[in-house]
């Protein structure tokens, strides 16, 4: 395996002036300049708003203990180039596994029918950005550690987790490590590279009490090396298993119909990402789908309310040191003071608005064409405190402390996320867990319902992946404790 | 492209017993998948790739595990497989780990008719033509802020080669196409589609009917009202009914009884739902989306009785979880799932219901799979004297998956064909929904 260039470019961007003789990335690919030139040819050949070459190298290696044992381990390698031609609004896409140029060129030439005119500008000279910002870094690179490494963290998390209760009658633990190496080539000759890397371990916990039998877990994830699974992290994860299923014996359903709702801080950041993240995303309200296309510079929220998508936060699964279209990435600011200020935009949607992108070009992988997403989606501090938000609920209330999953109707607004763990509040106090229960709300109605945000915001470590048109990225989210006055509440009345 | 995939998969096996394997499964295969898209009367997406991979079971010194790759170059195979059986004898050993039974192996192949030849002849002139009919169709109308029309398929070959003596192949070819629509309804813009697919182009619907009926449902969402907090019967659309029956089926697998992550586990031959409830897995339907000739393992196809009159039968077990258990595998995952069907049809059925909630889709929402809780987010129409009533939504539907099948009352004569889950209309009493 090629090696790569270390120590170049930590903080901003190295732009190379000459071609190097050997560009780590283009070796990689086993690319050369003069082919490029020829494919970002062939690829305008009937013009272009935007052409790009988005190269991927992707590895990911996981491993799993199950009943004692550490018996199966699964790896996958994924490489190949997209392709894309963008006329305006329409977009071209072909890519091939094969990177020799003629399935390069035949790729292109389908991808450039998405346009009929004349050729259009193409790179004659190449520049190179290696754009390793920093916000990924990693003290032990993946490449470097063998499975005879990883094994005993596995071990160590499974004992752990055994430990932690004497009815615990199956454990699982689910170890993910991998490296990504990008190489966008743009129309204009700007090659852009990145590296990623991404850690994952994720913990299950069967119990049985009293012939009863209960099951549940936790994850932590991030753009991070070896060094992420230290004994802190490995406490934390199966601590987080242990007690999320042991609190399950005794939860029940809270009651149905409308109720206040507290969000935990941390993973309830999950309301956002469904309340109104998606909905800002710029292609659905180019097209006029989403609730949100006609309310820029309206009042959404309240005034404490202040909505962050934020590639640049340290090592977090979102974080991205460029986006997949080989933009820049940002600290993007959404709802200002309750002032809905700006969509998340990809070039196209840029181009549509005239406006500069986001970085919010993202892509699962080099089979599909880039779309505007989230990153790290989080509410900043509040007034209020905690203790303030759950004394506040008089009668009957939840709180809503782990998630598993969420949805969105873009343009009807409704939108929901599922609580796995939570809390029944009874005038101003918890009095007993819940469990299972889906929350349903409207977006907008939901955001001017938020009536209370402590000073607590913190990002969730778990590991997220977001869903759109059949393609998963990684995300961040994070939340302070919030009060909304009045969600939808999957409850159930025993009273027919 | 046949015989180099079997080539691809075969010299994968002698790269690994070479590098020490005792025994392995390779499996090559090749996809080309051309989707258009066009909104508003404009091409807004063409796409059109081939992609291939290899993937490898390794089994080595009573050790396992699986790889893959897209990088089928061979001096780039081979390196993949020596690291595959290097990483493999770094694990534990599990005496649970085999291949499957040659035995139980296809000694031919079942004939399922899942290749359209004439599918290679679709080209980019009649792809429009159906784009540019369906557009047509809706995307004028009063009230459309967008209407997309999109036109997909994908021919693929899989290729499969074993160290104990499986060696097969089959082409398999999709086609659909599907219309969705938003409106402007004022504050909210409703959505709604419909779509078809199939394995054969003959089997399809006229376009046309495609982008009206789109055009129908979605008009059908204007005004919608948040739905009301009440018990009451649930009817569930035929097309909204394979999310259901899915989270009945989910837990029904090897892996989660024996990890006792399932509330199927010490219920195989007990009576625990509805007697009105049969489902069988069944991969040899002609034609059928989820029809196969063998399973990932190399097991030939054969049907697999799920429910009987709400007796649990069977689970989808693979030789490893098999072992494991203690019983014999049947196949480790789903293929076609078949509702046994009833006498009427959804008008019938909602008239009977008299008053309730028709659920056309649903929201989010999740099911603990070893206890079988469930909440459910909702939207549909309600049902006020044996009809149709209002469109609503922002509502969830929450119980146990095991009690709402106990309480499933009538099944409807008229599945959902565009799935590989075959469900039709299915009625449930008592059903917990909470809305205003």
């Amino acid at each position: 395996m090629p090696q790569f260039l270390a120590g170049c470019a930590k903080n901003g961007a190295s732009t190379l002036p000459t071609n190097p003789p050997a560009n780590p990335f283009l070796a990689w690919f086993g690319v050369d300049e003069a082919m490029l030139r020829r494919v970002m040819a062939e690829l305008t050949s009937r013009g272009a708003t935007h052409a790009d070459a988005y190269f991927q190298h992707a590895r990911n290696n996981t491993i799993v203990m199950e009943d004692g044992i550490v018996s199966q381990a699964y790896s996958n390698i994924e490489q190949g180039v997209g392709l894309r031609v963008v006329m305006g609004d329409q977009v071209g896409f072909a890519f091939t596994e094969e990177l020799t140029e003629q399935a390069m060129l035949a790729a292109a030439r389908t991808a450039a029918t998405i346009a009929s005119g004349k050729p259009g500008p193409r790179p004659e000279q190449f520049t190179y950005r290696d754009d390793r910002r920093g916000y990924y870094q990693t003290k032990v690179a993946w490449s470097d550690i063998g499975i005879d490494k990883k094994l005993p963290r596995i071990q160590k998390a499974e004992a752990m987790t055994r430990a932690g209760d004497p009815t615990i009658k199956k454990v699982s633990v689910y170890w993910s490590d991998s490296e990504e190496r990008v190489m966008v080539v743009n129309r204009d000759g700007r090659i852009v590279t990145d590296a990623r890397p991404m850690a994952r371990m994720s913990v299950s916990v069967t119990a049985q009490k009293n012939g009863v039998t209960q099951s549940n877990g936790s994850n932590i994830a991030g753009r991070r090396g070896f060094e992420f699974f230290d004994d802190a992290s490995l406490q934390q994860v199966t601590k987080e298993a242990v007690e999320r299923t042991m609190v399950l014996f005794d939860a029940r359903r809270p009651p149905a119909g409308e109720l206040p709702v507290i969000l935990a801080a941390g993973a309830s950041g999950i309301l956002l990402h469904e309340a109104i993240g998606h909905g800002l995303e710029a292609d659905f309200n180019r097209k006029g789908t989403s609730i949100y296309a006609s309310m820029l510079g309206q009042k959404i929220a309240p005034d404490f309310c202040t909505i962050i998508d934020d590639a640049q936060l340290d090592s977090e699964r979102g974080a991205l040191n460029v986006d997949d279209e080989g933009s820049e990435t940002e600290r993007t600011v959404l709802v200002e003071n309750g002032v809905l200020r700006t969509y998340l935009h990809d070039q196209i949607s840029a181009d549509h608005y005239k406006i500069k992108s986001t970085g919010s070009g993202r892509r699962e992988s080099y089979k599909h064409a880039p779309m505007p997403r989230m990153r790290c989606t989080f509410m900043a501090n509040g007034p209020h405190t905690r203790e303030e938000i759950i004394e506040s609920v008089k009668g009957t209330g939840i709180i809503a402390q782990t998630f598993t999953n969420g949805q969105v109707q873009i343009g009807a607004g409704d939108y929901t996320f599922y609580i796995k763990n939570g809390w029944l509040v009874e005038n101003g106090k918890i009095t007993a867990p819940i469990k299972d229960v889906n929350i349903i709300g409207n977006g907008p109605e939901s955001l001017k319902r938020i009536t209370m945000a402590a000073n607590d915001s913190k990002l969730d470590t778990g590991g997220w992946t977001c869903g759109k048109d059949g393609q998963g990225v990684p995300v961040s989210q994070g939340l302070p404790t919030v009060l909304v006055s009045k969600l939808t509440v999957g409850g159930e009345n025993k009273n027919a | 492209m046949r015989k180099e995939l079997l080539d691809i998969a075969a010299a994968a096996v002698a790269a690994a017993k070479q590098a020490g394997a005792s025994d392995a499964f390779a499996s090559a295969s090749r996809t080309r998948s051309v989707n258009f898209e066009l909104r508003n009367g404009k091409l807004e997406k063409v796409e059109d790739s081939t992609s291939r991979s290899l993937g490898l079971r390794l089994f080595a010194n009573g050790r396992y595990s699986v790889h893959s790759t897209t990088d089928l170059r061979p001096d780039q195979v081979k390196a993949f497989v020596a690291n595959g059986v290097a990483i493999t004898r770094a694990l534990q050993p599990d005496p649970h780990r085999k291949l499957a039974d040659r035995a139980l192996y296809p000694k031919q192949l079942p004939a399922l008719d899942l290749e359209d030849t004439k599918l290679g002849k679709l080209d980019r002139d009649k792809r429009m033509q159906w784009l540019r009919a369906m557009n047509d169709r809706v995307a004028t109308a009063p009230k459309v802020i967008s209407a997309t029309s999109s036109v997909n398929d994908d021919t693929s070959i899989v290729a499969a080669v074993s160290s104990n003596g499986f060696q097969h192949a089959y082409e398999s070819t999709s086609v659909g196409y599907s219309t969705s629509i938003t409106l402007d309804d004022g504050e909210r813009r409703p959505e709604d589609w419909m779509g078809a697919w199939g394995r054969h182009l003959d089997t399809l619907p006229a376009v046309e009917g495609i982008a009206d009926e789109a055009l129908r449902l979605v008009r059908a969402r204007l005004g919608m009202k948040k739905g009301p907090t009440k018990r009451a019967t649930m009817v569930v659309d035929a097309r909204a009914a394979a999310n259901i029956v899915g989270r009945l089926l989910g837990p029904a697998n090897g892996g989660s009884v024996q990890q006792e992550r399932s509330f199927w586990r010490g219920k195989i031959g007990k009576q625990i739902v509805s007697k009105k409830l049969t489902i069988v897995d069944d991969p040899l339907i002609a034609r059928g989306l989820g029809s196969r000739p063998f399973d990932g393992e190399g097991i030939a196809a054969a049907k697999l009785p799920l429910v009987e009159a709400g007796v649990f039968q069977n689970i989808y077990v693979d030789t490893y979880y098999a072992s494991k258990l203690g019983q014999k595998p049947t196949t480790g995952s789903g293929s076609n799932r078949v509702v046994s069907l009833g006498s009427r049809g959804r008008d019938a059925l909602i008239g009977a219901a008299k008053d309730g909630i028709y659920v056309t889709s649903w929201l989010g929402g999740n099911m603990d799979s070893t206890t079988g809780d469930f909440s459910l987010g909702a939207r549909g129409h309600m049902i006020e004297g044996g009809a149709l009533g209002a469109p609503i939504g922002e509502i969830n539907v929450t119980g146990n998956i095991v009690e709402l099948f106990t309480n499933l009352v009538e099944i409807g004569n008229d599945p959902w064909k565009y799935s590989s889950t075959l469900s039709p209309t299915l009625v449930f009493e008592n059903v917990q929904f909470s809305g205003a």
